[in-house]
């Protein structure tokens, strides 16, 4: 059988999978009640079978019309299984060793942006954009804003078409000083300007 | 004579200086993300939510909202200089404002497009007005049953209104409301769905999901187009319209206000699907049709009122039933909700000086972006010429600076990030991001408002139409749905977005 819409193809997998989830994990984990009196299954049970249905009806309908437009994503399945994997490896690795989750996040986030860099050119917009924001944010508790800025301002530049080490570093400063200013001094959010151990 | 006395006292809210200063703040703000490509509304205000937490209720709405009607204005210069919307729903704009400055004429279509926002503005302001107090009335009585059919109708009416494959739109919705149901269940105290990560106890934030999936992901898709812009700055010289210029577009400027204020107040609709309805019906009824596409005035001068007017509207169901129509609506009532104010038609009885202020602020803020936008048109011309690669991690800093600080949480902008992610994939697989975002706010609230109707009618479920206001809900949606499945109509339906994705 030939797919007619790989677009709406992929799309009715991932509302399959999602519904089925959802469902699937309500029935075991909660409480089904009765229409009169709901438990925390009842709803979530139904939105999840809806989407499954829908899901289906998507899929089959892909193998019937479409218009042939290739799906075009600069990664495959394998890419995703990748990444889970990298992530589930390594919070096992922290508990074995007994780091915090923190510092494991990071880490495995920074293999995946080298892998995307070295292997997968076309996500790297994806990639480090994405991930400039997770270092950001777990760098901030532990680093402090000034460098926890620089991570994410020089990491997601590093993602664009072009990239000058000079003109990222004058941004960087106008960002920092105008976060510092109106973030910090203006509105007075907590947030820790330098690394833990330098206060 | 209440309405009058109710507006006086509006504007006796909205001219004190702190709220002239927050308009004239959101304003700025507005035209300023609207001008530039890449950075939405939605992205915006989501960003700010967490600083309004410091202002009062009535000077973070004026600012927010300001914000959103802001951007109607702002995302015109670009689109008639650059030929990219600035702005969704300045798409449109972009095929007779861009011929318009090609032939040297972009000071008359700038003036064009806001003078007939500004009429559009006014229109719309007292619209809501006048409609808003008697709508609250009615929304007073509704019990569980009408909450729950009006928010399947709802979230029906804004697929129906979402551009591509209807039944995808719809699984989106679904998608949202499960996504919505995450955290702990208010009924039971059961968390559902939180694989004992404590920060998911309270749910998502709906904030951190609006930014990734409207912020990051806006940002991924710029990257990977190269940009190219060519810019008519030295021939903005002119900018007062001809008189034939007026001829042409008074009506059109008429015609854009009435279907932009329809437009603006369904589920589903506001500044987007107004401008788009409005220029199709300027192209419809012309005499001459063939003028569009090669600098009709015409064709600003509707979608740029009827976008106006549609964003502004669209205050009407969030402020009247507490139900938001679009994205931004639904950031509007979280803002609401961090003030600790219930959103619903209570609203306007019990906080009378936020109703009207906030009207009040709008009509005044409009004035204030006349004034912004034409003399200061050489200003904004400027910021275009920003390369995108300074302008990018600008506004990651500032996106991951508001989420970070809603709990000062690593954890949220990690959620930002995967909903970044998500949001490219569903991009990628043409499945609409909006009606996801309005089933993920309505999630809990329909579950809550399902449950408590079972509960009253012991279990049975045709209460949903034997009620007749619920009933009328349920009817509507179907034959919505009915409707746009029929053949002929879904081919409208394409033909009408299909000009959009050109």
């Amino acid at each position: 059988m030939k797919i007619k819409s790989p677009k709406d193809f992929w799309s009715g997998l991932m509302f399959i999978a999602s519904g089925g989830f959802f469902a699937v994990w309500a029935v075991f984990h909660y409480q089904m009640g009765t229409a009169v009196r709901m438990g925390p299954a009842y709803f979530p049970t139904l939105l999840g079978g809806l989407l499954t249905v829908l899901g289906v009806i998507i899929l089959v309908g892909s193998l019937a019309t479409g218009d042939e437009e290739k799906l075009r994503l600069p990664f495959n399945i394998v890419d995703i299984a990748i990444v889970v994997a990298i992530y589930i490896v390594a919070g096992y690795l922290a508990k074995w060793i007994g780091i915090s989750s923190d510092w494991v996040i990071i880490a495995a986030t920074l293999v995946i942006c080298a892998l995307a860099v070295l292997y997968r050119p076309g996500a790297r917009g994806l990639v480090l954009v994405s991930a400039a924001c997770v270092f950001y944010g777990y760098l901030m508790k532990p680093l402090g804003l000034v460098l926890a800025t620089a991570a994410l301002v020089f990491v997601s530049a590093f993602g664009g078409h072009e990239f000058k080490w000079k003109e990222v570093a004058i941004l960087y400063v106008v960002l920092i000083v105008f976060s510092v200013l109106v973030f910090v001094k203006g509105l007075t959010l907590p947030f820790p300007m330098w690394p833990e151990f330098m206060s | 004579m209440e309405i009058f006395h109710n507006l006086v006292m509006g504007f006796g809210v909205a001219f004190t200086p702190i709220h002239l200063l927050y308009a004239l703040i959101g304003c700025l703000l507005g035209t300023l993300i609207g001008v530039l490509p890449g950075i939405g509304p939605v992205a915006t205000i989501a960003m700010l939510l967490p600083i309004t937490f410091n202002l009062s209720p009535v000077a973070a709405l004026i600012m927010l909202a300001g914000i959103y009607y802001g951007a109607q204005y702002g995302g015109s210069t670009t689109a008639i200089l650059v030929n990219i919307p600035g702005e969704s729903s300045s798409v449109v704009t972009c095929l007779d404002g861009y011929q318009m400055a090609r032939q040297g004429r972009a000071g008359p279509a700038l003036a064009t497009a806001a003078i007939g926002s500004f009429f559009a503005g006014c229109v719309a302001t007292l619209i809501i007005a006048i409609a808003a107090p008697p709508l609250a009335e009615v929304a007073l009585k509704f019990g569980p049953a009408e909450y729950f059919s009006l928010m399947v109708f709802g979230l029906i009416a804004a697929t129906v209104l979402a551009h591509g494959s209807l039944i995808k739109a719809i699984a989106m919705v679904v998608w949202g409301l499960l996504f919505g149901l995450i955290g702990t269940d208010v009924n039971s105290g059961v968390l559902r769905y939180t694989f004992n990560i404590p920060e998911l106890s309270d749910g998502i934030g709906f904030v951190i999901v609006a930014m990734g999936m409207f912020g990051t992901t806006e940002i991924i898709a710029n990257i990977e187009m190269k940009d190219k812009r060519e810019i008519f700055t030295s021939k903005v010289s002119n900018l007062w319209p001809t008189k034939q210029d007026f001829k042409d577009a008074w009506g059109s400027v008429l015609r854009g206000t009435a279907l932009g204020s329809c437009l603006g107040i369904l589920p589903g609709g506001g500044a987007l699907l107004a401008s788009f309805g409005a220029y199709s019906l300027e192209k419809k009824i012309s005499k001459n049709p063939e003028k569009f596409g090669k600098g009709a005035i015409e064709g600003v001068a509707a979608p740029e009122s009827a976008n106006n007017a549609g964003a502004q509207t669209s205050f009407i169901p969030m402020l009247t039933l507490g139900i938001p129509s679009n994205a931004v609506m639904a950031l509007m009532i979280g803002a609401l909700m961090i003030q600790g104010i219930a959103p619903g038609p209570q609203v306007m009885n019990e906080k009378p000086e936020l109703f009207w202020g906030l009207i009040a602020s709008m009509w005044l803020g409009n004035l204030m972006l006349v004034v912004l936008n034409l003399p200061l048109i050489g200003m904004w011309v400027k910021l275009l010429t920003v390369p995108y690669r300074y302008l990018f991690p600008s506004i990651l800093v500032f996106m991951s600076i508001g989420v970070f600080s809603l709990s000062n949480n690593a954890f949220d902008v990690l959620i930002m990030a995967i909903f970044g992610v998500l949001g490219y994939l569903c991009a990628k697989l043409e499945c609409e991001p909006a009606p996801m975002i309005l089933g993920f706010i309505l999630g809990p609230l329909m579950e809550e408002n399902l449950r408590r109707a079972m509960l009253l009618s012991r279990g049975d479920p045709t209460v949903f139409v034997t009620k007749p206001i619920s009933a009328a809900f349920m009817i509507a949606s179907v034959i919505l749905l009915v409707v746009v499945a029929l053949p002929a109509i879904r081919k409208k339906r394409e033909e009408a977005f299909a000009e959009e994705t050109k």
